[in-house]
């Protein structure tokens, strides 16, 4: 039976462990976006994401998982996982790259829609100085930005996914939000953007 | 209230005015400082907002799905009928393909299952010859209870360290002393995701 809405994670955990095909598809599907994009995010390669979220479902069959609901939500430890396959990538150096724009697998979404080319210029401009400026802070701030800013993850879940206390979480996230911010300003000084003025129409 | 306590008991990211209670809003009306810089956060968090919306339809590719079914059905169709010994061998067979897949996935950073490489001559150096007898070609031994992989089949390959006392249970001696020691293994895959056959690496 394929799993509702309403389903718990925790009840389709347990039909999980009888086998259930479709308990798993059902868990698979309501989480995998929000994994593959924390470990996007994080690795900046799509490569390391796909694999990452691959392995942290992987670890939901294996009998000793270690998933215990009195420890958080699924979706929590799920992140846990995630976090801590990403971290074994980076000692061995395969991510903390350069979001991979131009790869063809990353299928990034388009940062603007158009209606106004001018405005949506400078609005696309700023997200991707935005987008650029998460992946660029220190690991330890990206991932709690990622989690609780991009995926909406409440500070609870989020101090589970990254092991540490709420008030860890919500010192992080405000230090974090003060580098974005002062990356974002140097970066328009650097760049500021030019005033327009009305051209003259000569006839 | 303070400039420090209106930022440490602002627990949420700034959204709208609206929703600050009173002692906040009160602040922020007589602290220009405050205010500039809760203006400064609101058009992060709104930008933050919308970074996030552009990502939210990004999902993992469908082959990851296809992979982790495969892997699912492996390890639920191991408890077939058999005898208790082989059947705990195939599960722990299964087991290990399970985790492999991913490993081998992390390890080697490719989308692709790895090319079967030729036969090495340093192939199950720990089998006799009549369990020799049964590799293929490449050295593949079958697998206790498992299906013969016809030639057209398509397969996927992936490597593992096993303990040697693994070899043991099927049917290839190894010395008591060296049964904690771990050795590469190639496992080869059905489409179905089960594992069929292995072969020992130096």
């Amino acid at each position: 039976m394929m799993p509702g809405p309403l389903d718990s994670d925790e009840e389709l955990l347990l039909r999980i462990r009888s086998g259930d095909e479709e308990a798993f598809l059902g868990v698979y599907r309501r989480r995998q976006g929000a994994i593959y994009r924390f470990v996007l995010h994080m690795s900046g390669s799509a490569t390391v994401a796909e694999d990452i979220t691959q392995e942290v479902f992987l670890a939901l069959l294996r009998s000793e998982c270690g998933y215990d609901p009195d420890r958080g939500t699924l979706s929590g430890y799920l992140f846990g996982i995630a976090r801590k396959l990403v971290l074994r990538q980076v000692e061995r150096g395969r991510v903390d790259v350069p979001l991979e724009t131009d790869s063809e697998d990353v299928a990034l979404p388009e940062l603007a829609v158009i209606h106004d080319p001018l405005g949506d210029l400078t609005h696309r401009e700023r997200l991707e100085a935005l987008r650029r400026a998460v992946t660029t802070l220190p690991r330890r701030y990206r991932e709690v930005v990622v989690l609780c800013d991009l995926e909406e993850v409440d500070y609870a879940e989020a101090a589970v996914a990254l092991n540490c206390p709420i008030g860890t979480v919500r010192s992080r996230l405000h230090r974090a939000r003060a580098l974005l911010l002062e990356k974002l300003n140097r970066e328009r000084s650097a760049n500021p953007v030019k005033e327009l003025k009305p051209a003259r129409i000569l006839i | 209230m303070s400039c420090q306590e209106f930022w440490k008991r602002l627990s949420k990211p700034p959204g709208e005015e609206s929703n600050l209670d009173p002692e906040h809003r009160a602040h922020l009306a007589g602290c220009p400082a405050c205010s500039a810089h809760m203006a400064r956060q609101r058009e992060l968090a709104a930008g933050l907002k919308l970074v996030a919306e552009h990502f939210s339809e990004l999902r993992a590719p469908a082959r990851v799905e296809g992979r982790l079914v495969r892997a699912f059905r492996a390890q639920n169709s191991i408890a077939a009928p058999m005898g208790r010994g082989r059947s705990m061998v195939a599960a722990g067979w299964a087991a290990a393909a399970v985790l492999l897949l991913a490993v081998a996935m992390l390890l080697s950073g490719s989308r692709q299952p790895a090319p079967l490489r030729a036969a090495g001559p340093a192939v199950a150096e720990l089998a006799t010859d009549q369990e020799m007898a049964a590799a293929d070609a490449d050295g593949f031994i079958p697998l206790p209870n498992a299906e013969r992989l016809e030639p057209n089949d398509d397969v996927n390959m992936v490597r593992m360290e096993v303990p040697r006392s693994t070899i043991e249970e099927l049917g290839i001696t190894v010395s008591a002393d060296r049964g904690t020691d771990r050795v590469e293994a190639d496992v080869l895959l059905g489409s179905d995701g089960l594992a069929r056959a292995v072969r020992f690496l130096d």
